[in-house]
């Protein structure tokens, strides 16, 4: 089962998604973290979800960049978080893909990669679309990019969830479990 | 009428074509979208949604979902953008709203 799990800042995507990845009977719980810590704050930030993660049994997992190259040990259930740090990291991290054509296929063949490793497969990513559209070129691109992901994604998906105020709001995907390429 | 609504770049007239069955280059016979940059100018929120309300799909994107602006100018559009959405939504036999590319009946 693959779950698009989509909200807005501190909207309580992440804890709604960590209660699916719970709520799956299949091990081991892996937590693939995207934010590269640039700083003390960065870090102190990572440390403190590991910790948390750590008594929910989750093994972390730092993939920035590239993740078709991912190989996990085991079919379990993985959590990605998040598209939106994936999304900045291929566009414009020194590994990235680059440009909005790699970035995409880097993304989207990477999760898809993900998904067939894995029993459940839960992806936390962001709504930052309906704050008006006056942004420079640089995060013009960063948003096409995003919302391009999140709707290839959400074709692929079992199922598509908005998260409001911490309430999942479920889209009607309207299929079964499509192939992925 | 039918009014979309939805986030920026969430499939909206990709979404308006299938409902409509016609390509994106016939969508303009029977749909006007980004109606929600009209709202800016327009002195009257009313008239405007009754003209829309003419057409088979009218689409506007989200714009209230961020900070408030600091400019004037675009703290009164955004509010107009807005205003105008419920005008058209209650103007609507059905209200769809488009979210990556999934469609949610709200009316």
């Amino acid at each position: 089962m693959f779950t698009l799990v989509i909200g807005g800042a501190a909207s309580g995507k992440s804890e709604y998604a960590e209660g699916l990845v719970l709520l799956s009977p299949h091990r081991p719980r892996y937590y693939i973290a995207t934010m590269e810590p640039f700083d003390d704050e960065g870090r102190a930030r990572v440390a403190r979800h590991r910790r948390m993660r750590a008594d929910k049994e989750f093994q972390t997992v730092e993939r920035y960049t590239n993740l078709s190259a991912l190989r996990l040990p085991e079919r379990g259930t993985a959590l990605l978080e998040c598209l939106g740090n994936l999304a900045a990291n291929e566009l414009y991290g020194s590994s990235g893909a680059g440009g909005l054509r790699g970035a995409f296929s880097a993304i989207v063949e990477g999760v898809c990669s993900l998904r067939d490793q894995c029993e459940d497969l839960v992806v936390v990513s962001n709504e930052v679309f309906s704050g008006g559209e006056r942004y420079a070129q640089g995060t013009e691109d960063y948003l096409h990019l995003v919302a391009e992901v999140n709707r290839a994604l959400a074709r692929h998906a079992d199922r598509l969830c908005e998260v409001v105020c911490g309430l999942p709001q479920y889209f009607d995907t309207q299929r079964g479990r499509p192939e992925c390429r | 009428m039918i009014f979309i609504t939805g986030p920026l770049y969430s499939g909206k007239r990709e979404y308006a074509c299938a409902l409509l069955n016609c390509s994106m280059d016939e969508l303009e016979q029977h749909a006007v979208w980004d109606v929600q940059d009209l709202a800016a100018a327009c002195g009257d929120l009313d008239a405007l949604a009754d003209e829309l309300a003419c057409r088979r799909v009218v689409i506007a994107t989200e714009v209230g979902g961020g900070v408030v602006p600091i400019d004037a100018g675009e703290r009164a559009a955004r509010e107009a953008a807005g205003r105008l959405s419920c005008l058209l939504a209650r103007r609507a036999e059905r209200v769809v709203r488009v979210f990556c590319g999934l469609p949610m009946v709200l009316k």
